[in-house]
């Protein structure tokens, strides 16, 4: 038979149990008071984890060139665009020289999905359309069509594709842009060969990036590199439909002086205009990237606000390209920022920076020149590098949390 | 898909792959997500379907300029569609008789960017109303193809299964299915491929023999697990003590299998690699105690605290298939851990007199149980170090209020789990202490004896 004094061990046992039970309940409780009392409170904004494992390597020794556009499809298949071999130097593509074994650029359009495997792979020169001497910017419409841009010298067009490489339309011809007199073919990087042409309907100026607007089947062109301003054409046809400079302004293609960030802002856009993105309440963003500014507009072009980001910086500016959260508001707005090498994250409503994350360097989640940045259903984010960095990186989407620092640095797994 | 389709689609794609460009009309798309809605009303079962145009062979669309679709002659060509390759790849079964096949009621080709099969109302009105405007250019590959099929049924009620072979769409298929019983519930599933016929609203001995059956595989099929095992069988091979001490290891992974199946273990990237780190610690603990000869009567403790750690490594592996558990989660879960504790005893079955002779004829028994637990202690060692080297990879995770609040809510699980199993302890030496006349041995205080002793 048990004895008195076990059992009133038991008891106490028991007893104390319970109570150490009962203790961690009130403090769980306690704590998520505080915690949410604390979520409350604070400016939150998504967070994010760079993924090192993804892409998946490139198959056939293939190396991505300067990659100057990205986007991503309906099937959340990532779509980046580069400038192979003409960005590799010879000791890159020796295979393609036939001078070693590693390695050949890679075709320039690209198709990834969500595991990081290379689906399909085209471009370049074909029958039936001028291919750009400086491919730049990629979009998948609602359609499933591929829109590519391009900013080389003669470079003053837009083609579309099918996601099978299938030539469907060029909006633009080539070398509209070159001087009366200035020969082809020579110095066509030069653009002292080129002359703007922001108030041409037919032809471009060096387009940056392209976005469609299912709604209107209207394609927004950020035209771009040698124009200063936003031209809005047919989906279908390629027909103009409108365009506009700075603050709704006749775009002038007078040369500006060099950015000062203590003169008044500049009238009219600096080129490169290097993006123009429809939001879900349909407001057009526009990156005046050298002038450090977003400017928001009307579909029609009529100037809404303007925002500018990390002013002090000069040469090549601080507002490269621009993704939406995929919230149903798109409460957020990425920012690409290629000098100072991070993301921005601003409050679309305010045009606020809330805080940023990145860094120079050539380890995962950090940059050389961050150009492209696009969004998946999912909230993941997907850079691209141009220069010498020459990459794509995906950013996984690690929910909002409150705001802790302005700049978080490099995101790497598992870092708060 | 049979390993002959493979070969016959592999070696197709080769063929393709080096005709010239032009020639290649139409490739088999790598990638193909197949969306289904599957709702019974009435006297009528309502399946809504949307299988992208690429994967579909054989059936030639009307095209105009630039190979898009000619929508308004395309009718007919989308209904042949539906009808070869949505309804005639669709087997639906109602209390194990297979329907008739279905109407088609309405067919519509869509933009790949139309989302209205978020939902079945949106995407029922998608089906049910306008067609695309007939100057819409849409490249036929780029387009999507929406069918509504009506099924007669006896019963809204009836059971019902499906099996949807869309695996010859694409070299890699998933089907996003949705089943809508009455009731306003909706149980979502994730095919791969050929996934063979499957219970929509599954019984729950349909669901627990499915899972019982994952849960024998699974304990089979993980080496750490039987490891473990092993090291828990070399000092002591009584069969009944055993079963007490593998039933303390079932039971603690009972618990945490539930509780991370209803959300409470950390949902942090660093928590996977901390349990495939202890896991593989359990094993070193367990080696090392065998070869220093610690007293085992407390073993069942130790099977028990570590049986908790191992609960959370078997939740890893039934992410992805709880969605076949229909409204029987707990049921489900419960058969999974039957069916580890199933697989435990057949290894005990074999392991046992394994043992027995290999200690009778090779090797004294003492000398046997420190090489076998040095070997065991030595592989076990270099799984710890290698996931030790991964878990270090992520560092200390911030203190949070909300953080805590989740570990003291996983802490207090492990404590009513630890009092439980303390109490059925007491109670059971009680009752064995009561009775010990003519029940010397109660099955807890077995499992609390040595072996030897």
């Amino acid at each position: 038979m048990t004895s008195n004094p076990l059992r009133r061990r038991h008891v106490a046992v028991g007893a104390g149990l319970v109570t150490l039970l009962a203790v961690l309940a009130v403090a769980q409780a306690l704590l998520d008071n505080t915690a949410e009392a604390q979520s409350q409170g604070a400016v939150r904004a998504p967070r994010f984890e760079v993924d090192p494992l993804w892409p998946k390597p490139l198959p056939n020794h293939w190396v991505l060139g300067a990659t100057i556009g990205v986007w991503v499809d309906t099937d959340d298949h990532v779509w980046i665009v580069h400038r192979s071999s003409s960005t590799l130097a010879n000791n890159e593509k020796a295979l393609e020289l036939k001078t070693g074994e590693c390695c050949a650029g890679a075709p320039p359009v690209l198709e990834f999905d969500q595991a990081g495997n290379l689906l399909r792979h085209w471009g370049g020169p074909g029958q039936g359309y001028e291919w750009p001497d400086s491919n730049h910017g990629i979009f998948v419409d609602y359609k499933g069509n591929v829109w590519i841009g391009g900013n080389g010298g003669p470079d003053s067009h837009v083609l579309k594709f099918t996601k099978d490489g299938k030539f469907l339309l060029q909006i633009g011809r080539k070398g509209a842009r070159r001087k009366a007199g200035a020969a082809a073919g020579s110095n066509e990087g030069d653009v002292a060969g080129f002359v703007g042409g922001s108030n041409d309907e037919v032809s471009f100026g060096r387009v940056a990036k392209i976005f469609v607007d299912p709604k209107a089947n209207e394609a927004y062109f950020s035209d771009g590199y040698l124009n200063k301003r936003v031209a809005v054409v047919d989906a279908d046809t390629g027909k103009m439909k409108r365009w506009w400079g700075a603050y709704g302004n006749k775009p002038d293609d007078t040369p500006l002086p060099a950015y000062d960030p203590a003169a008044p802002p500049a009238q009219q856009f600096r080129n490169p205009v290097h993006c123009a993105d429809l939001s879900v309440d349909r407001l057009l963003y526009v990156c005046d990237r050298v002038g450090n500014r977003i400017q928001v507009f009307t579909p029609e072009g009529k100037f809404v606000k303007e925002a500018f980001y990390t002013k002090n910086t000069k040469d090549a500016g601080s507002v490269w390209d621009i993704a939406f959260s995929r919230d149903a508001q798109q409460r957020y707005i990425f920012v690409a920022d290629g000098v100072n090498e991070r993301v921005k994250v601003v409050d679309r409503q305010t045009l606020q920076e809330l805080t940023n994350f990145g860094d120079g360097g050539r380890q995962p989640g950090q940059f050389y020149g961050v150009h492209s940045i696009a969004s998946d259903s999912k909230g993941n984010l997907y850079t691209t590098e141009t220069y010498e960095g020459k990459r794509v990186q995906r950013f996984v989407y690690k929910g909002l949390a409150p705001v802790t620092k302005q700049n978080q640095g490099t995101v790497w797994p598992g870092s708060k | 898909m049979t390993g002959v389709h493979v070969r016959l689609r592999a070696l197709l794609i080769a063929v393709l792959s080096v005709a010239p460009a032009p020639a290649l009309a139409h490739d088999i798309p790598r990638d193909v997500t197949v969306l289904l809605f599957a709702r019974p009303e009435g006297q009528i079962l309502r399946l809504l379907a949307r299988v992208p145009l690429k994967g579909i062979m054989d059936v030639e669309f009307p095209r105009r300029e630039r190979d898009y679709v000619d929508i308004p002659r395309a009718d007919q060509a989308l209904r042949d569609a539906a009808t070869a390759w949505i309804a005639g790849k669709l087997e639906i079964r109602e209390a194990d008789r297979r329907l008739p096949a279905p109407r088609i009621v309405s067919v519509r080709m869509s933009l790949e960017s139309d989302a209205s099969f978020g939902s079945y109302d949106a995407a029922l009105a998608h089906v049910m109303g306008p067609a695309l405007p007939p100057d819409t250019t849409i490249f036929w590959e780029q387009g999507l193809l929406d069918v509504l099929l009506e099924y007669p049924i006896q019963s809204d009620g009836s059971r019902f299964a499906i099996h949807a072979a869309f695996d010859r769409l694409g070299l890699s298929v998933l089907t996003a299915l949705r089943f809508l019983p009455p009731g306003g519930s909706v149980r979502a599933f994730e095919l791969r491929g050929d996934a063979g016929l499957i219970e929509l609203d599954p019984r729950w001995h349909q669901a627990a023999l499915r899972f019982v059956r994952l849960g024998f595989g699974h304990i089979l099929e993980g080496a750490d697990h039987l490891l473990f095992l092993l090291c828990l069988v070399i000092p002591s091979r009584r069969v009944r003590t055993l079963v007490g001490i593998v039933t303390a290891f079932t039971a603690a992974h009972s618990v945490t299998l539930l509780a991370s199946a209803y959300g409470y273990a950390p949902d942090a990237l660093w928590f996977p690699p901390l349990i495939e780190l202890l896991i593989a610690i359990s094993i070193v603990y367990v080696a090392v105690e065998n070869i220093v000869g610690t007293s085992l009567s407390r073993r069942w403790v130790i099977t028990f605290l570590f049986g908790l750690v191992h609960g959370f490594g078997f939740s890893f592996g039934l992410e992805h298939t709880l969605q076949f558990a229909g409204s029987h989660l707990v049921t489900s879960l419960l058969a999974f851990n039957a069916g580890v504790e199933l697989g435990q005893l057949l290894v005990l079955a074999v392991l046992v007199p394994a043992m027995g002779l290999l200690f009778r004829f090779v090797v004294a028994e003492r000398m046997g149980a420190i090489i076998l637990s040095a070997f065991v202690a030595h592989a076990a060692w270099h799984w710890m170090a290698e996931r030790f080297e991964v878990l270090r990879q992520f560092p200390w995770p911030a203190v949070t209020a909300a953080g805590l609040a989740s570990g003291i809510r996983l802490l207090m699980i492990v404590i009513t789990a630890s009092a439980v199993a303390w109490w059925v302890s007491v109670v059971g030496r009680r009752a064995g202490a009561d009775g010990s006349a003519d029940r010397p041995h109660s099955a807890l205080r077995r499992a609390g004896r040595p072996a030897d002793s």
